[in-house]
């Protein structure tokens, strides 16, 4: 009963002293370094905690600006990650037939040889282009994918089709770039279709949403269904999964009609305001309310509120990337927030007005050396090729790459690497996915435990966690610090870094690959903070750079609005200098130069004959409490809380077909079915059932067995159309989450 | 009896339902799996399309008044007078569950080997609670919000605290 705190502090995490202290009574070593249970990534700090050479227990790093001590779920759940039963040992190589799990144990420099002469072979026979590297969500080892692609001569990075790019694009090409929100000074904030509580509940979003609440600021959440976020909001807007553009445009068409514009920043700086006003009148509160499901009055409501609040942030999440219409919806979005003057100025949607007090530090992905050859053999472009390279390089949309091994259109591609990402579940179309993985000619896995589709696999390599470690260091904000390894590793392993520099060397791209040192390729990435890594070391807790050298200023549209694009031509996002209602690139390259509507491929309102069939709307959850996309079902003490797959299911509609909560029940599509649990949940549309993605795994230490991938398991990809004209946004290749079901009890 | 007794301060407006403090309390003080020491549960109200969803993060609250003592056959249940933590006495709990009929917060726990077990708010001078002597309990330090306090308190804020929570599960 020593050294109680008097009184509870604002902040009570540990810094390094007091996490020594600790650790020091406990007979423990304490390591300061990054959580990775959503990474590898520049994510939350924390101290890892060590007893006799076991990794035993986290807590926040208080020093951390970005968690400032904070740790979630997944976070305290990593020892049990680490130490899980399901952690691949050594390397494999494929000894039975594709699917059937019979390796031969290898070591990793045999296991290295045999990729590289696959690769060495198939270059001269295919070309480098028959190589793609599918890219799990945007991780710290990314740049690597790029660099190895770009050095090999390959521009198919495999990017999902399904998250961020699809943004980043659509406002870019519409106000010069993605907005941040300004939480902090705003009155009202439009939580629409995202989630700022289960992706990185510690780090800054939920905090400054928690504060805004606090300071009485109004919120509204636009999404299908309850959500924490919802929780917290005023309004609830529950709207149809993938009717987003229906509901922009609808609140488009209240704010032009009512005449509720900033007009001078229309005439300022907008082109084609008067195009959008005609054609904007086909889009009435009325049709909004029939597409989207959301009531005429209310569409009116949330429209009159942002257009006249004049602090009004929106943010956009994910959930709007899952529509074929996923670009009209995003452009659309773009244009309330310009028409309405909550562009660039305070409490509205900033455009990087911003400068930054920290360095960058020096990237590794050779973006400098695409050609216009590369990009025309890109086997599948997730956006047209003449925007290309975008974000962080080009990219084929990661469906359409595994579609190629069928269709052979425009050529197959012949290696697959999936490093931390398992394409079965992760995707669209795991029928055609399965196929494809049966018969492409050469599939190597990387990851930390057993995958979802490891058994197809040609090699399989196992890889270090990042607990395990001691690179690479991560920046964001104005926050800089390595990684230190918290033990030693468990296995025969390497980091996903410490692959692609061997490859690298291994295939004869050694100059390119720092001759394989992991060291002399952070010390460059480092070069323009004039620190080594072993310097940069040697601050535990890393160096925070000063905020208050972080100016900003407002209304920065001339500059911004004549930013130059990645793409080889460099054209500006905005031909001409202003916001892009009427999108006359667009148009030039064929694509509706205004924003329309365009239905999933099934739908109410889209496909009535089917809705007669199947009734109700399925659309998934990307994001979890408790798990990280596809992964984490086999960590116990975090699948005791979300222990099974359960569809989210209005008590009214479970009422009329007889289920009641946790039956086990059977939910069929046009194109699979599913048997999962039921669970009564009073905050969704009841004409609406919605299911987190990714389940398959099962977890030993609880008793629960694997899933099938497909047919009978829980597998929601496996539930919804890939029909190339249907299922796909045309400019964006975001793919369609959204199908009609029935639900029906399980009957053994 | 001390006026100033240690407490938690749960405030609902704070959480945004992470589980955070629910897991850092598993993994800090090694609970088997099947038990919890916290939790956090979803509290419903209103019908769709006015139905929202909260939360609350419970263990025990180390009562002005415990129910549990009151109960108990075997005396194992007491109620330090310095700081108003109370504690299990695991050689004395025969495993009849008694408190857990009585507990208006549905806290006890028992593993395999059928002894009641609970939080002890890391201030219990075991060889594992000793580790936060200096510091709020892991579940406390770990809130990214602030949503749950540790608090010295008096009689009639603690009582406040502990109807609060009452409030919360009775409008489940």
């Amino acid at each position: 009963m020593t050294k109680q705190p008097e009184q509870a502090s604002e902040n009570c995490a540990f810094t390094l002293d007091q996490a020594k202290a600790v650790a020091q009574e406990a007979g423990e070593q304490v390591v300061p370094t990054y959580c990775a249970m959503c990474g590898p990534n520049p994510t939350c700090g924390i101290y890892a905690f060590v007893k006799d050479g076991r990794f035993t227990r986290v807590a926040g790093m208080a020093e951390s600006p970005l968690n400032k001590g904070g740790v979630c779920p997944k976070g305290h759940a990593a020892p049990q990650w680490v130490y899980s039963p399901d952690r691949l040992r050594k390397p494999l190589l494929r000894k039975g037939a594709k699917g059937e799990g019979v390796f031969q144990e290898i070591s990793w420099d045999e296991a290295i040889s045999v990729i590289a002469d696959r690769l060495r072979q198939q270059k001269v026979q295919y070309g480098p282009e028959s190589l793609a590297i599918l890219s799990p969500a945007r991780r710290s080892y990314s740049d690597f994918i790029q660099r190895f692609l770009i050095a090999h001569g390959s521009p198919n990075y495999g990017h999902s089709g399904i998250c961020f790019v699809q943004r980043e694009f659509a406002f870019s090409y519409t106000i010069g770039g993605q907005p941040r929100c300004d939480y902090k000074n705003a009155d009202l904030i439009v939580l629409w279709g995202r989630q700022p509580i289960y992706s990185g509940p510690a780090m800054g979003p939920a905090r400054d949403l928690v504060a805004a609440k606090r300071r009485g600021a109004k919120i509204i959440a636009i999404k299908p269904s309850v959500e924490p976020d919802v929780g917290m909001a005023d309004i609830w807007a529950p709207l149809r999964p993938g009717t987003d553009a229906a509901l922009a445009l609808s609140m488009l068409n209240v704010i032009i009609g009512e005449n509720l514009i900033d007009a001078p920043f229309v005439e300022a700086w907008c082109y084609g305001y008067e195009q959008l006003r005609a054609h904007i009148r086909k889009y009435p509160p009325e049709w909004g309310e029939r597409i989207s499901g959301v009531p005429a009055g209310q569409i009116q409501e949330i429209a009159r509120l942002y257009a006249t609040t004049r602090a009004a942030t929106i943010d956009l999440g994910n959930g709007v990337e899952h529509a074929p219409s996923s670009s009209d919806a995003i452009r659309s979005v773009a244009i309330l927030m310009a028409i309405t003057g909550h562009l660039d100025r305070p409490g509205g949607n900033l455009l990087g007005g911003g400068r930054r007090s920290m360095p960058s530090p020096k990237t590794v992905n050779l973006a400098d050396r695409y050609t216009q050859e590369m990009v025309d053999k890109l086997v599948g472009p997730e956006l047209p090729k003449v925007f290309q390279p975008f974000w962080g390089g080009t990219s084929s949309a990661y469906y359409r790459i595994l579609d190629s091994v069928l269709t052979k259109t425009p050529y197959p591609i012949r290696t697959i690497i999936a490093p931390g990402t398992q394409p079965t579940v992760s995707n669209r179309g795991s029928k055609r996915v399965v196929e494809a993985l049966k018969k492409v000619d050469f599939y190597v896995v990387l990851d930390v435990t057993r995958t979802a589709d490891m058994n197809y696999a040609d090699i399989v390599l196992p890889v270090s966690t990042p607990y395990e470690s001691d690179h690479p260091f991560e920046s964001r904000g104005n926050w800089i610090m390595a990684r230190n390894q918290v033990i030693e590793p468990l296995g025969d392993y390497k980091s996903m870094y410490e692959f692609f520099l061997d490859l690298g060397v291994q295939m004869g791209y050694g100059a390119d690959f720092w001759n394989g040192s992991i060291t002399d390729c952070q010390n460059y990435q480092l070069s323009p903070f004039g620190l080594t890594i072993e310097e940069l070391r040697e601050y535990p807790v890393g160096l925070v750079y000063d905020p208050k050298g972080n100016a900003r200023s407002y209304e920065n549209y001339s500059r911004i609005f004549k930013r130059r694009s990645n793409a080889l031509s460099h054209e500006p996002y905005l031909p001409q200098g202003k916001v892009a209602i009427y999108n006359t690139t667009f148009e030039r390259e064929g694509y509706n130069p205004l924003p329309e509507w365009r239905e999933p491929p099934e739908s109410i309102t889209g496909t009535p004959e089917l809705a007669k069939k199947y009734p109700l709307i399925l659309s998934d959850y990307h994001t979890s409490k408790v798990y990280s996309a596809s992964w984490q079902r086999n960590v116990p003490y975090l699948r005791e809380i979300q222990p099974f797959p359960t569809l989210h299911i209005h008590p009214a509609t479970a009422a009329a077909r007889k289920i009641n909560d946790q039956d086990w029940i059977i939910v069929e599509s046009p194109h699979g079915w599913m048997k999962v649990k039921a669970e009564l949940y009073p905050g969704i549309r009841p004409d609406t059932v919605m299911i987190l993605h990714g389940w398959w795994q099962g977890c030993r230490e609880l008793g629960f067995d694997d899933m099938p991938i497909l047919d009978g398991g829980a597998n929601v990809n496996n539930m919804y159309s890939v029909d190339p004209d249907q299922a796909f946004d045309p400019l964006i290749t975001a793919m369609s989450s959204q199908t009609l079901v029935e639900v029906r009890k399980y009957e053994p | 009896m001390s006026h100033d007794q240690w407490g938690f301060v749960f405030n609902k407006e704070n959480c945004i339902q992470c589980h955070g403090c629910e897991v850092a309390c598993k993994t800090w003080r090694n609970i088997d799996l099947g038990v919890n020491w916290r939790r956090v549960i979803n509290l419903w109200s209103g019908e769709y399309p006015h139905v929202t969803c909260s939360s609350a993060s419970i263990a025990c609250m180390h009562c002005i008044e415990p129910a549990c003592i009151d109960v108990c056959p075997t005396a194992a249940v007491s109620k330090h007078a310095t700081d108003g933590i109370v504690l299990v006495d695991a050689e004395k709990c025969s495993g009849c569950q008694a408190c857990l009929d009585a507990c208006p917060y549905e806290v006890p726990q028992f593993g395999l080997d059928g002894i009641m077990q609970k939080c002890d708010m890391c201030l219990s001078g075991k060889p594992d609670g000793s580790n936060f002597s200096q510091k709020a309990p892991p579940c406390v330090s770990t809130c990214p919000t602030q949503a749950l306090v540790l608090q010295k308190m008096t009689v009639s804020q603690k009582k406040e605290a502990e109807q609060t929570i009452k409030v919360l599960l009775n409008n489940q």
